[in-house]
């Protein structure tokens, strides 16, 4: 029997506001992996990374979506965290009066215990996790993205540039450490030196972990930085086209007009 | 252990006779608590025709079950288990204080001051030992400047049957920068404490009071009937924080009210979180030139919690500013009321006023009024106001679930993510961890 897939999308169909926007995606993906998902503004990218984290306003009419095998429908957006899912958002939240710090202690401890409850499960023991390990551990973090100390003292996002929202989901990745990260175009609002220290953070994570990752984005730009394994493309909720890192590349060349006209000329041949 | 409580339920002149007996307090006092009695007589009970009171309905409050007042109690050995209710009061460090008062059924259980301020000439000690060891002053402030014995039914109840409370005296050019913190707790059912607190500081004085009123909550109806008088003189710069924390059972009555001569700065923070019922009224007036008045609000009501806040800037001055921010968040079936006047006076040209009142609703079931409101007889003014009724952002938590935070756990944050700037405002590390430690506690619920 081959090993159960780390993360299933099968047949998915989503609407919001009784509009279908996701009209029956199939995906898989393994430990370790490097998918980019690309496509034109409204192909439904962002309703996939959505649902996949939980957001309740999207429905699900068919199809379902496994993690380790588990259907994780009926999962709140909360136990999906805690379980090693992680959406980096395109447009992160700002939340007056929440510091940074405070904010990350809270995520960092409610997902650790999750994470020692299950290796308490399957036998083995975890360690306990002490305020002291976590200052540490931050310090390192944001060493590793460049980030200024008085990160940690501000307010949840409030003010931040949109490169500093960008590494501060990452910086939130980092010390999360999930076992699949979406990345939900995490390249746009970047310059070329942000965008270098944001993919280095990445392929940092990425090398030191089985962690696989779902990258979203229109451009080939990211890919640039962050090899993926995987490409698929996707139109009008659907994917059209899958590949390897050479499809990026057609794509970038072609533009997404002419992959239309070859998927519809296709479509029209069979 | 708190004595037995003998006396009969219900006010009458009789009960404020036994209650001056009882403090063998001289004939001038007596005669100064009945003549209040008398007030308290000829003014009505509020009526929701009184538009302070159309929004507050005090039928409920049976007066008749209530004891009018509290035996004598007895000065205790630790100061520990006294503040126990009180978390230990955010008194981490007792040399950091200027002085600690504590009272129990309005009894003085406990009173230091810092010698080296005494010695200066500072006075912090119950009322009761300020009107028989400092007549002269308890007779010029008592009552009779900032909230005048007639000023209104509860006023006037209170003038005749308060006990305990705290007074806080400053003399010319002595600044203090530790906190004076007073402690108000009530351990019986069916008790009437009128807290009272009054603050004097002469010309150029500075001074930091913190007062935290607290009980368990006991079968039945309680009530608190407090004073809060804030006489600042020229210059003089007074931080004034209070802490609201009674059981449920309590129905609290609290009026405040601050003069300001020229050039004096107030900074005020009342933070709401018990009683059954509450009805706050908080007023500054501005009376000298560019004086300033910083007055803040925090309150979150929960289950069947009432809260009523009246606040009053009332410029009498050219130049002066008042700066009022509000927040209130509640939850479950929680009602709350805000209203706010901003009042000028003909001649209080350049006067600032500013006015902000912001409502956190966290459920469908709560509900808050919000009434802001301005009264300008002065051509010349910058006067602003706002007033936001809102609810929790459903994107922030999902931003805060997706990040492993359960939903009560991020409800929490964001609630005090709310209330965060204002106690950013309080610049003492230990109070602002008394404030969030009770926000937090308030919040779990």
């Amino acid at each position: 029997m081959s090993k159960t897939p780390l993360f299933e999308v099968e047949n998915l169909h989503v609407s919001i506001e009784d509009k279908e926007i996701l009209k029956g995606i199939d995906l898989t993906v393994n430990d370790g992996e490097v998918h980019a998902l690309m496509g034109p503004n409204g192909s439904g990218k962002s309703t996939l990374a959505y649902v996949i984290a939980g957001h309740p306003d999207y429905e699900v009419t068919e199809g379902t979506i496994r993690y380790k095998g588990e259907d994780i429908l009926e999962w709140s957006p909360d136990e999906r965290a805690q379980k090693g899912l992680f959406l980096a958002f395109q447009y992160p939240t700002v939340i007056p009066g929440v510091s940074m710090a405070s904010f990350l202690r809270m995520a960092v401890k409610n997902v650790r215990e999750a994470r020692a409850e299950e290796i308490a499960l399957n036998g083995g023991e975890a360690k306990p996790f002490t305020p002291r390990e976590f200052r540490k551990l931050m310090r390192e973090k944001m060493e590793m993205l460049k980030m200024d100390d008085s990160f940690a003292t501000r307010y949840l996002n409030e003010g931040f540039s949109g490169g500093e929202k960008k590494r501060a989901e990452i910086l939130q990745m980092a010390l999360l450490e999930p076992q699949l990260a979406v990345l939900d175009e995490t390249d746009s609002g970047l310059d070329i030196d942000a965008l270098k220290v944001v993919s280095e953070g990445v392929n940092a994570l990425h090398d030191s972990s089985d962690m696989a990752m779902l990258l979203i984005t229109h451009y080939q730009r990211l890919l640039n930085y962050i090899k993926p394994d995987y490409v698929h493309i996707v139109m009008d909720g659907r994917i059209v086209r899958e590949g390897g890192p050479e499809l990026a590349l057609e794509l970038e060349e072609k533009g997404y007009e002419n992959i239309r006209k070859d998927v519809a000329a296709a479509a029209a041949g069979n | 252990m708190s004595a037995t409580l003998t006396q009969e339920t219900g006010f009458s002149r009789d009960a404020v006779v036994a209650l001056s007996e009882m403090k063998n307090e001289p004939t001038w006092l007596r005669d100064a608590r009945l003549q209040a009695w008398d007030v308290y007589e000829s003014i009505p009970m509020p009526a929701r025709t009184d538009e302070e009171w159309r929004r507050t309905d005090v039928r409920a409050l049976k007066l008749g079950n209530l004891h009018p007042f509290s035996p004598n109690g007895h000065k205790e050995p630790s100061l520990e288990s006294l503040l126990s209710g009180f978390e230990k009061g955010g008194v981490t460090d007792r040399d950091a204080q200027a002085g600690i008062l504590v009272q129990k059924d309005a009894a003085t259980a406990w009173a230091e001051a810092n010698p080296a301020l005494v010695d200066q000439g500072v006075i912090y000690c119950d009322i009761d030992t300020a009107a028989r060891e400092h007549e002269e002053l308890f007779k010029q402030y008592f009552m009779t400047q900032a909230v005048p014995v007639d000023f209104g039914k509860f006023e006037a109840l209170h003038a005749a049957l308060w006990q305990g409370g705290s007074f806080l005296y400053v003399p010319k050019g002595v600044s203090i920068e530790e906190p004076f913190r007073s402690f108000t707790t009530s351990t019986h059912p069916a008790n009437s404490v009128f807290t009272h607190t009054l603050i004097v500081l002469e010309q150029g004085a500075e001074a930091f009071l913190v007062d935290a009123y607290g009980s368990e909550t006991f079968e039945g109806q309680s009530l608190a009937s407090g004073v809060v008088e804030l006489i600042l003189g020229k210059a003089s710069k007074l931080r004034y924080v209070q802490m609201q924390d009674w059981g449920r059972d309590m129905w609290s009555f609290m009026t405040e009210r601050a003069t300001l001569a020229s050039d004096a700065t107030l900074n005020s923070l009342h933070v709401t979180l018990g009683s059954r019922f509450s009805k706050s009224s908080i007023g500054s007036h501005l009376q000298g030139e560019d004086a300033l008045a910083e007055m803040l609000g925090i309150s979150f009501a929960d289950g069947d919690q009432f809260f009523d806040h009246h606040t009053w800037q009332l410029h009498e001055s050219p130049y002066a500013t008042s700066d009022l921010e509000f927040k209130t968040a509640l939850k479950e079936n929680a009602r709350t009321v805000y209203s706010g006047l901003i009042k000028v006076s003909e001649g209080a040209q350049k006067t600032d006023a500013y006015q902000q009142n912001r409502n956190l609703v966290l459920s469908r079931e709560a509900r808050a009024d919000s009434i802001p409101n301005l009264e300008i007889a002065a051509n010349d003014v910058r006067c602003t106001h706002g007033a936001t009724i809102s609810q929790v952002v459903p994107e922030h938590i999902f931003y805060l679930q997706a990040r492993g935070v359960p939903y009560t756990e991020a409800q929490k944050l964001i609630v005090e993510g709310f209330f965060r700037p204002v106690i950013d405002r309080i610049p003492v590390e230990e109070i602002q961890g008394f404030l969030e430690g009770a926000i937090a506690r308030k919040v779990g619920i």
